[in-house]
């Protein structure tokens, strides 16, 4: 199984958060392969919105960074898992930076979806996806509910599905490798 | 009231998030003559710094973004991130605009609910969310195609200079249709198939000499070794 790991922590590499997301990818490597970026480290940049990866250079994007690698590794992906601390009650710009950058995997079209607009697939295939999370001293289940409603969108637009949303305090690392290999 | 507008997009000035603030505020300066609202563009990297100090002074401040995976984009969150942590010695009031391509509000509920957290998690006065879409393409499109929305943006400008606040009919009628009828999914679904519907796609695809290309797959290959990247 193909797994891409993108870790959005912003802290130092030495927080509880990255030694989680660290050991799950030592965990995950035991028996797959595992393309593990870690964001804050990468040369990337936010998205333009100029919409060339649609209109100039069909599924490329303009901006030379290190984003392609990521792009690269996430549609040939089996599973992907978006990992952040959440900072003012969402997870990382650093992992949001990215999030936006995958609209070059989409298409530009519209299609009707459930009954609403969505973007149509460029590739036949996209991964799955679980959410793994570290609270803030002031998260509470509302803000649970808003990342876990918002990264849901998400998965309709991406046309996979989100399979579990984990927080670091809470869930073991032995439960998400088990979740993440029996999708 | 001393307002300050953030514009959130990633275009930067060049944008319809900017399109729709000068429209709101030819309506606000119909009826005000406050000259001390500023505009303020995140997206722009020498004004970084600043932002944060102009927010802090602000009374009252609007943030506008076009929405980005039915979410804010990524540098409006890290905008977010460097105000969460201030004090404020006043209450301050913040209202946001969340403008998309999609023609529906349904894509933008989602962050709406974020956003009065948001709003609450700074202890300010939530002055509540306008969602706009069908966004996409104004800058382009002929004056009798922008009229309605401009004049909506006009007169919720001027009832903002007014009130201090948005103004809850032009709130709700910006944000129609929240989902398409029945009637209007079947005449989309027709309209579709006759390629109508991504006619604003289609040309600039061939302005571009890329409509050949518009199926391009170019990252799907395979990936055999584990690898770690910093």
């Amino acid at each position: 199984m193909k797994i891409t790991l993108l870790n959005g922590n912003m802290k130092e590499e030495s927080s509880d958060f990255s030694a989680y997301i660290e050991k799950l990818s030592e965990k995950l490597c035991e028996n797959h392969s595992v393309n593990s970026y870690t964001l804050n480290k990468m040369n990337l940049y936010y998205c333009i919105g100029c919409w060339s990866c649609w209109c100039k250079t069909p599924g490329r994007c303009a901006i030379n960074d290190d984003a392609e690698k990521i792009f690269k590794s996430v549609i040939n992906s089996d599973f992907v898992i978006f990992a952040s601390p959440l900072i003012a009650g969402f997870t990382s710009s650093s992992l949001k930076k990215i999030t936006d950058r995958l609209i070059v995997l989409l298409h530009p079209y519209f299609k009707l979806k459930n009954g609403e607009c969505h973007h149509l697939k460029r590739y036949e295939k996209y991964p799955d996806f679980g959410l793994i999370l570290e609270k803030e001293t002031d998260t509470d289940n509302e803000d649970l509910a808003i990342v876990k409603d918002i990264y849901d969108r998400f998965a309709i637009n991406f046309h996979c599905h989100k399979k579990y949303m984990k927080i670091i305090d809470q869930d073991e690392i032995e439960d998400i490798v088990y979740e993440t290999c029996n999708i | 009231m001393k307002l300050a507008i953030f514009n959130g997009s990633p275009r930067n000035k060049k944008s319809n998030s900017g399109l729709l603030i000068k429209q709101f505020l030819t309506g606000y300066n119909r009826v005000s003559s406050d000259e001390s609202v500023s505009v303020h563009y995140i997206a722009d990297r020498k004004q970084k710094e600043g932002l944060k100090d102009i927010f802090q002074k602000a009374e009252t401040v609007i943030i506008i973004f076009p929405l980005y995976t039915d979410c804010m984009p990524g540098i409006v969150k890290e905008f977010f991130e460097s105000i969460v942590n201030l004090n404020f010695t006043h209450t301050k009031k913040i209202g946001f605009i969340v403008q998309s391509g999609f023609p529906e509000a349904i894509h933008s509920i989602y962050i709406e609910r974020y956003l009065k957290k948001l709003t609450k998690r700074l202890k300010c006065e939530y002055l509540g969310t306008i969602i706009k879409g069908g966004v996409e393409g104004i800058q382009t499109m002929p004056a009798w195609m922008t009229k309605r929305i401009f004049s909506r943006f006009q007169e919720l400008g001027q009832h903002f200079a007014k009130n201090n606040s948005f103004s809850s009919k032009i709130q709700e009628e910006l944000r129609k249709p929240y989902k398409m009828s029945l009637m209007k999914r079947f005449v989309f679904n027709i309209i579709n198939k006759t390629g109508l519907t991504n006619f604003y796609w289609n040309r600039n695809l061939k302005k571009n000499g890329a409509f050949e290309n518009r199926f391009d797959k170019p990252f799907k290959e395979e990936i055999n070794n584990t690898q770690h990247f910093v």
